[in-house]
């Protein structure tokens, strides 16, 4: 079922069919996966790590005669495994949530989007790594204050996903991915350590941007060398297009029906057509867009991605959904559904900008050619930590630079910190073309009047 | 179709596994090292009065390392089947040049007598609560939240029992094999009056102990969590600045952990991201400062019988009244730095290869009480209880502060939120000048380069004379 080939869906679906049957499961369905990786790390020249994996994984889920449901997890995809993992599910399901029972998605079985993901033979580990060695030498050699990359990795990945259920639904998509990432440390005599880097994804090793990659690394790294430390106090800050990216990916439960239903999220059921923020943003989440490397066709449940509009002109216009979270609000799921006993809804790809029409606040804003001080909030830390979802706080360490009268110096060590509801209406504008990143589309938006705390 | 492993890593497994490590061998490896592993584990989510998520799984695999130099090729795979592990074999060495070769392995004597650590333990799975006990002890956890709490919208409590069986062969001779048992209960809750909204929570977690979830205090913990988050509500957000901070005991300890713990792995050494890489012998720390890492601790969370290397965990002092005294190693960081192991080559699971990681990591108690060090500050931070942090590559670290209380005039006075504590590792741990002498620890995890392993944290009260409040 599970082969170096890849998965059989039909042994599988067949196989698992057999086994239900056996044990009086009438309704059943099941994700899969498995994947074959190689990657590789450096260190000043010399290979620090190769790594190669193949993994496979299941979850099984069932609906017992009182229709609950219950799930099991393995990577053991045997005979004897499937079979463990049919009877913990049925085992399972005695605990089902009677007030929330799953059912298959309504669209498990509706078209799919077609995705232009060309498959790409892996390339052998040592030319991985003489691949990256080479990166290594040339970021090592663009200053002379760069003395390691010390978080490095170029990885491919081969993976199939399928999605089946005891109603015929059949999904399955096979991918190949690879990701490169380089960080830099560079130290000066007498000055502290700084430290920054970059990412890049394909489709296959051959398509990654090695050079844009080493270029950014090169460029963030050496910027940040020149630091001085800033003042506490309220500024206009500019978050780069990876940091408002990742603020708003932590903040996502403002867009999760999930959250809302179990309380947590700072929506309401009653929230869709308030105003969340100024007039001229619009947050749409889209998985399809092409610059979303390795886009998954269909979620947890088999519900195909679609886009979906989740501000328009500041309103909140949709909430993301799995089936159970969809019919509970009388609307089709959107394909945010991971699977389980309990269903999670996550976020895919965001594009974030100016509403159509709306003018888009600001125009003409420059960051190197604006008069007073702003803050430029090139990557945000500790996202983990520092976001307070359920509340709307975020107290985040950031790496950046204070810009003054056309001057750019890097900050040594700060926090910005404010709430997510008065950021949204504290937007002044967009500067720039939104850039693709692998978390969505943005361009560079400036915010004012945030808390920065500062060591000067 | 992959074929199914035996049930138990037992001696039957010693004359496949001496194959595969001579065949290692024989291709030129200076070291060949196999980890297998079986795991089942169970999650329950409480929200409520509902449980709400029933999580159970199960799964098996192997990872297989090959040193030659200072090199290393891993490959993890769930495939346990001769040909399966022979395949991961196979690719592992190709990682480093080598190839299968017919000629027998000249100096592999064989595996030794096997360190069996888990016969004493084969009944641990089977001695846990059953999940009918766990939904009800759970339930019983999320209704005294309702009955202890005030404006709670939200309640949950969540139960974690990883099982583990793990067996370690290498072609020094390390032959091992042991049963890990880790249970956690967490609960949390949102707290929301009108504008104002507080979360919070509260985990306990133990090792080797299959009766942990009988003996849990829900009432206890419950109250903890209530009047935490019940002061918060209606907390004021801290100013930001840089002031002195006298940070409690328990899961204080992460400060330590984060800013410095982590810089004493030789997996930094390695990397150079450690400031204190050529500090042996020297000052790096006040001279208040002790600090140890073990695996010893009964019923710890970060306790080993053996690390994910086959070696016993040692009691390592890393600061001795200031002075740094030796580093933690693993395999890998003993052959790349000379710093011998201390039985902390620790990962998440087969699909890692093991890294220098903590264990039960504390910096021990001092001669003062807690009330001295507040006492001793007149206006600063105190933080009752930290969230989570981070330290990142130049060893700047950051830490959210769960529930914090200004310090005036040596009087604990209002409860603040929002604030943040950042800085340097060797910038901050000489200013660590007081510490109480009522150290505890406190169950937490810890994700870094081998994924997410089991911690304990540790900590008396101690006064950090200046660090940098990050808030609004």
């Amino acid at each position: 079922m599970a082969t170096s080939a890849g998965l059989n869906a039909e042994a599988l679906s067949s196989r698992l069919q057999q086994l239900a049957q056996q044990t009086g499961i009438q309704q059943w369905d099941l994700g899969a996966s498995c994947s074959t990786d190689t990657s590789v790390q450096v260190d000043r020249g010399e290979a620090k790590q190769m790594k190669g994996a193949q993994r496979s994984a299941i979850t099984v889920r069932v609906w017992n005669g009182d229709g609950l449901v219950g799930i099991t997890s393995t990577s053991d995809l045997s005979d004897a495994g499937l079979a463990r993992a049919l009877a913990g599910a049925r085992d399972a399901s005695a605990f089902g949530n009677a007030d929330e029972t799953p059912a298959f998605s309504p669209l498990a079985t509706a078209p799919l989007a077609s995705l232009e993901q060309p498959l790409h033979e892996p390339q052998p580990i040592l030319t991985l790594l003489e691949t990256l060695k080479q990166a290594e030498r040339q970021l090592l050699d663009r200053h002379a204050a760069i003395g390691t990359v010390p978080y490095n990795g170029l990885a491919q990945r081969s993976s199939e996903r399928l999605y089946l259920n005891s109603e015929g639904a059949c999904r399955h998509q096979r991918l190949t991915t690879a990701s490169l990432y380089l960080y830099a440390r560079a130290e000066e005599a007498g000055r502290k350590p700084r430290s920054s880097g970059a990412v890049r994804l394909a489709y296959g090793t051959a398509n990654l941007d090695i050079q844009g990659c080493i270029d950014e690394a090169a460029q963030r790294t050496i910027a940040h060398l020149d630091y001085a430390p800033i003042e506490t106090g309220h500024y206009t800050c500019v978050f780069s297009p990876e940091a408002f990216l990742d603020l708003i990916g932590a903040f996502s439960s403002l867009f999760n029906a999930r959250a809302v239903l179990d309380g947590v999220s700072l929506s309401q059921r009653d929230s869709l057509g308030q105003t969340l923020a100024v007039p001229f943003l619009s947050i749409r989440d889209n998985g399809l867009h092409p610059g979303n490397v390795g886009a998954s066709a269909f979620d947890g449940e088999g519900t195909p991605t679609a886009p979906l509009d989740l501000v328009d002109g500041g309103v909140l216009r949709h909430f993301l959904h799995s089936e159970a979270t969809a019919r509970a609000f009388g609307v089709p799921p959107t394909g945010h559904a991971g699977m389980g006993a309990k269903v999670s809804v996550g976020v895919d790809w965001l594009e974030i900008g100016a509403t159509p029409g709306s003018g888009g606040g600001q125009q003409g804003l420059n960051r190197l050619g604006h008069d007073g001080p702003v803050v430029v909030i090139d990557s945000l830390s500790a996202l983990h930590a520092g976001v307070k979802a359920s509340q709307g706080s975020f107290s985040l360490p950031f790496d950046g630079w204070l810009v003054q009268g056309g001057n750019s110096r890097s900050i040594e060590a700060a926090t910005v910190a404010g709430d997510i509801r008065t950021l949204l209406q504290a937007i002044v504008g967009f500067e720039g073309e939104a850039k693709v990143t692998p978390d969505g589309l943005c361009p560079y938006v400036w915010v004012e009047g945030l808390s920065i705390t500062g060591e000067a | 179709m992959v074929a199914s492993a035996p049930d138990a890593f037992d001696l039957a497994w010693q004359p496949r596994l001496e194959s595969l490590l001579a065949v290692g061998q024989g291709a030129g490896a200076d070291l060949v090292e196999i980890f297998l592993e079986r795991t089942d584990h169970l999650g329950v989510l409480a929200e409520q009065e509902t449980i709400t998520s029933v999580s159970p799984s199960f799964g098996m695999g192997a990872g297989i390392r090959v040193f030659r130099g200072d090199r290393d090729g891993f490959v993890s795979t769930n495939d346990l089947s001769d040909s399966g592990l022979l395949q991961a074999l196979d690719q592992a060495l190709g990682m480093l040049g080598l190839l299968r070769s017919s000629a027998p392995a000249a100096q592999f004597d064989g595996l030794g007598t096997l360190r069996d650590f888990a016969a004493a333990k084969a009944d641990w799975l089977e001695r846990c609560p059953s999940l009918a006990e766990a939904t009800l002890k759970l339930l019983d956890g999320t209704g005294r939240l309702a009955h202890h709490g005030r404006h709670l919208q939200a309640r949950r409590g969540s139960y974690s029992r990883d099982w583990q069986a793990v067996l370690v062969a290498a072609s020094d001779g390390t032959f091992a094999r042991d049963i890990r048992l880790h249970q956690s209960l967490g609960l949390n809750v949102l707290a929301a009056d009108g504008d104002h909204r507080a979360g919070l929570g509260r985990r306990y977690g133990t090792s080797g102990r299959p009766d942990d979830l009988r003996a849990w205090d829900a009432d206890a913990s419950a109250q903890d969590v209530c009047a935490s988050v019940g002061t918060m509500l209606y907390a004021d957000y801290v100013e930001a600045g840089q002031m002195p901070a006298v940070l409690a005991n328990r899961f204080g300890g992460v400060i330590f952990h984060e800013a410095c713990g982590h810089l004493l792995e030789t997996t930094q050494v390695e990397r150079g991201t450690t400031p204190f890489a050529d500090k042996v012998g020297e000052p790096i720390a006040h001279a208040a400062v002790t600090a140890i890492d073990e695996g010893l601790t009964d019923g710890a969370f970060g306790s080993l019988s053996m690390d994910d290397e086959g070696m016993e965990p040692q009691r390592t002092v890393l600061i001795e009244n200031g002075i740094l005294k030796r580093f933690l190693s693993d395999r890998a960081g003993e052959r790349r730095t000379g710093h011998g192991r201390t039985g902390s080559g620790r990962r998440q699971s087969h699909a890692f290869a093991a890294a220098s990681r903590m264990r039960n990591t504390f910096i021990a108690a001092g001669p003062h009480t807690p009330d001295q060090l507040i006492a001793s500050v007149d206006k600063g931070l105190y933080c009752k209880s930290m969230g989570g942090g981070s330290v990142g590559p130049t060893g700047q670290f950051n830490f959210a502060v769960e529930e914090g209380y200004l310090i005036e005039n040596g009087q604990l006075t209002k409860p603040v939120k929002g604030a943040t504590l950042i800085g340097e590792a060797k910038e901050v741990m000489p200013r660590i000048s007081m510490c109480a002498n009522d150290l505890e620890l406190a169950a937490g995890f810890c994700g870094s380069v081998s994924g997410s392993v089991y911690v304990t944290v540790g900590q008396p009260h101690i006064k950090v004379d200046s660090i940098t409040v990050g808030g609004r």
